[in-house]
């Protein structure tokens, strides 16, 4: 199907872009295997959808597709709450260097 | 026994210099935290001897509180006050607040809006959901179920105490995590009654009961940060 070419081709393209950033020494070889087994990951799903559905009964699921949408709203959640952690501490480190230029005047307590 | 109080103001030019005012006869010196006015609040703050400091932006009643209380323990106070810039809290208290530490009965002292006086004009839904925070705090917080007011901001802390409870939640959360933090100290604690005024004024500028939601979340992700 029509799909599963486009998604394939850019998973390729994912793919190659990876090792081109890792010959680059951009990321490490390690990260560059975690991707590269992501992309493997997704690439059999898609041509293979009925591979999905394997792993989804071993989940309980009964089919793949709503396998794979329950885990991107896992995986998205879980990015989501990254950003927010990751907001929290920038907004921390502001109050520092909002504090610390308030207090230059003050001599540090013993 | 230098005692100096602690007002963090955002956007209070038409009250801050009366709360200064009034809370001027009951400590050695008041330090005015303005948290990023954009009105005249960090001018009008300057009632004689204030030290007045300002957060260049914005950055929460807690953060406010935080910057105004190492500035107290660097002045070498040995009595640290809180009081809300926006006359809500009675000064007349800040005496009742102070003895327990000057006697050596306390290191943190709290007010409380319910033990004793009841607080003139609390809307029903604020004291439903101050019991509903109580319970939240007993629960999730680990408060013990004997603090009975959850989101005072009137205090009194000895600078010893003020060192220990390093409280880091820049918004509304810090009364919560101060009260954690202080009954899991070791420091002695207690509450003592004190009256809230609430206006219309008041109600509109302070917390919102939706808050509760956002308090909720900020302890939330205060339990991820270091």
């Amino acid at each position: 199907m029509l799909i599963q070419f486009v998604l394939i081709a850019v998973l390729l393209g994912a793919f190659g872009m990876t090792w081109t950033r890792a010959r680059q020494r951009v990321i490490s070889l390690r990260e560059a295997f975690a991707w590269s087994v992501l992309w493997i990951t997704a690439g059999i799903g898609i041509a293979r959808p009925e591979t999905t559905t394997v792993v989804a009964n071993f989940f309980g699921v009964g089919r793949g597709s709503d396998f794979v949408l329950y885990g991107s709203v896992i995986l998205l959640f879980i990015l989501v709450f990254k950003i927010f952690l990751a907001i929290d501490k920038l907004n921390r480190a502001l109050t520092e260097v909002v504090r610390k230029e308030v207090l230059k005047e003050f001599p540090p307590h013993e | 026994m230098k005692v100096i109080a602690v007002i963090p103001a955002f956007n209070e030019a038409e009250r801050i210099a009366k709360t200064v005012r009034d809370v001027c006869p009951y400590v050695d010196a008041v330090v005015v935290v303005d948290d990023g006015s954009t009105d005249a609040t960090s001018s009008l703050a300057h009632v004689g001897d204030t030290i007045v400091l300002t957060h260049r932006v914005n950055r929460g009643q807690g953060a406010a509180l935080r910057t105004g209380t190492e500035a107290a323990i660097r002045l070498e106070a040995d009595v640290i006050v809180h009081v809300d810039g926006d006359g809500q809290h009675d000064p007349t208290y800040i005496p009742a607040l102070i003895r327990p530490i000057a006697n050596h009965e306390a290191d943190i002292v709290f007010g409380s809006r319910f033990l004793d006086e009841m607080p003139i004009g609390i809307p029903w839904s604020r004291r439903a959901l101050l019991y509903a925070a109580r319970t939240f705090n007993a629960i999730v917080m680990g408060i013990p179920r004997s603090v009975s007011d959850p989101q005072n901001g009137m205090r009194a802390m000895s600078c010893n105490a003020a060192v220990v409870i390093r409280f880091t939640q820049d918004r509304m959360a810090h009364c919560s995590e101060i009260l954690r933090l202080a009954t899991r100290s070791g420091l002695r604690w207690i509450e003592i009654p004190v009256c809230v005024r609430y206006s219309s004024e008041s109600l509109s500028k302070g917390q919102k009961n939706s808050d509760a939601l956002t308090i909720a979340w900020q302890l939330f992700m205060g339990l991820f940060s270091s």
